[in-house]
């Protein structure tokens, strides 16, 4: 869809990390007082809240939101699997297109530390739940692997190339006070490359960590937001296109996380048409690198360069920043974390700080348009551009 | 003492030596073939499928080796295990947990259906998932 005439008000983040011993409500509330002040507003301005989180119980959304306030608003939850959060913010912006609220919130937050210690119940063991036990036969890592052995196979990519994509995220996350990972030194493609195995060819630095977290976006017109801040670049929501999985010969209906790579070039040409943009006009991107090899396909599916092309791009570091088009200038998935809910926020939150051109030692020059992507479980995939202007 | 499934996707046919099959369905309107079984074409959306047994052999499209144990398989005895994708000569790709070590697997390679004991069940039937082998291995 495109979304007319709407911003960016405000945007908050916690740093994605391990919290023990913090209630996701608070998480929540955190973050979303953050995103509050950023627009300098109270739950009094905002009109319509859409909730996102994975690991937590049902109706934990609402419960978040009272911790901002009690005002009566409509709060809905949202789960898409890791796209969750860019799904909640999709929904804000699209109910703000539509004149049914002014201002809206995406509140999204997870607790993934406490879902990857939890395992399968015994009770999923019983005759029945067959299905959901092969379902669940592998770890999201084996399965990307899966992906990176049939991109070695058909294009000769080295783990090299990989590992030169993690050491790029660590490093971008070094510079980001918000990354859950901070590396004291320079991550080489050595140092990458000798981290333990978890999936050929994954080592476990090219995989994201397990975290938790939270982030919150508002969206409004974007007079509303001229008006309040006058003196601060706008960031328009430009486009975003959503979708899920397309019937195609050899599609694997068991077991995958997510469908074919595919998904992403459809649901990219969708967003680049709707926001009337094209790659070679894109300033940075950040994308669901939960694994690096992913990031590599994506460089092609989003038409950064050709098919095949990917290994040339990482080898000449147009994807680090300094480069033509930076990726995941905050650390992505593999640095920055993703606790799931929240994951697709952060991005926002890390593309708005650029296009404000307030991304401190992260800047990327002249920042106009940025992109955010992100596939989900299940599967889904979305992309948004958004455009930064004076 | 029998085997059973552990899920109805599959049979297992004792006697006489005869192999595990998988069952999928075939669309009547349009002969798209799917695993595992489901009632509306996936391509056309005939609301309707005719169940097909799938052949025990096929070719290997992708596949790693996992270095961490199978987080949903509490009772699993492994500490790694390879896994991967197999393209059936009936069109499905199928994802399963492949026997084998790591030097036995390459991309395009015929790989066979076979079954793996799990556990025992409360009559003392032998509860089997589906796995697949490299060809060459035998079994």
């Amino acid at each position: 869809m495109r979304f007319g005439g709407t911003a960016i008000a405000g945007v908050g983040q916690l740093r994605f990390d391990t919290y023990r011993d913090v209630p996701a409500v608070e998480l929540a509330r955190d973050a979303g007082l953050l995103a509050l002040h950023d627009a300098g507003m109270t739950l009094a301005d905002i009109d319509e809240v859409f909730v996102g989180y994975l690991g937590l119980q049902h109706q934990v959304g609402v419960k978040a939101v009272k911790e901002l306030g009690l005002t009566g608003l409509p709060v809905t939850h949202i789960e898409n699997a890791s796209a969750t959060g860019l799904f909640a913010f999709r929904e804000a912006a699209w109910a703000v297109s539509s004149g049914r609220a002014e201002v809206a919130m995406a509140l999204t937050f997870d607790k993934m530390t406490d879902v990857t210690g939890r395992g399968s119940t015994p009770s999923s063991m019983s005759r029945g739940a067959g299905r959901d036990q092969l379902d669940a036969s592998i770890l999201p890592a084996a399965f990307f692997a899966l992906w990176a052995q049939r991109r070695m196979h058909d294009f000769g990519t080295r783990p090299e190339t990989f590992a030169a994509i993690a050491a790029k995220n660590w490093n971008h996350g070094a510079l980001n006070p918000l990354s859950h990972r901070q590396p004291d030194h320079t991550v080489t493609v050595e140092e990458v490359m000798a981290s333990r195995m978890i999936a050929d060819p994954l080592t476990a630095m090219m995989c994201c960590p397990a975290d938790d977290g939270a982030a919150a976006v508002i969206v409004a017109g974007e007079d509303f937001v001229r008006r309040r801040f006058p003196d601060r670049r706008v960031v328009r929501c430009l486009s975003s296109a959503a979708q899920s999985e397309a019937y195609s010969p050899g599609h694997a209906f068991l077991g995958p996380v997510v469908g074919p790579p595919t998904m992403t070039r459809t649901t990219g040409l969708e967003a680049y048409d709707k926001a009337g943009v094209g790659p070679d006009e894109i300033s940075l991107a950040l994308c669901h690198d939960a694994f690096a090899n992913e990031e590599l396909e994506y460089y092609e599916l989003l038409g950064f360069c050709g098919s095949g092309e990917g290994d040339k791009l990482v080898a000449d570091g147009e994807t680090s920043l300094g480069g033509h088009i930076p990726f995941n200038t905050d650390g992505g998935l593999i640095a920055r974390g993703h606790p799931g809910g929240p994951t697709g926020v952060a991005m926002i939150h890390e593309t708005v700080l650029q296009l404000r051109r307030e991304a401190g030692v992260r800047q990327v020059e002249d920042a106009r348009f940025g992109l955010v992507h992100c596939v989900g479980g299940g599967s889904v995939c979305t992309v948004n551009i958004f455009e930064g202007v004076d | 003492m029998a085997r059973v499934p552990i899920a109805d996707y599959f049979e297992v046919t004792e006697g006489d030596g005869a192999p595990a099959r998988l069952r999928g369905s075939r669309c009547p309107a349009c002969d798209e073939v799917f695993y595992p079984r489901r009632l509306v074409c996936a391509k056309c959306l005939h609301e309707g499928t005719d169940d097909v047994l799938l052949s025990t052999s096929g070719s290997l499209y992708t596949w790693t080796w996992v270095h961490v144990p199978l987080f949903a398989k509490t009772d699993a005895k492994v500490s790694e295990y390879a896994v991967g994708q197999v393209d059936l000569p009936e069109g499905p790709r199928v994802q399963a947990i492949l026997m084998g070590a790591p030097g036995d697997f390459s991309i395009g390679m015929q790989l066979e259906l076979g079954l793996e004991t799990l556990r025992q069940d409360a009559d003392g039937n032998d509860v089997v998932i589906y796995r697949f082998t490299p060809a060459q291995a035998g079994r």
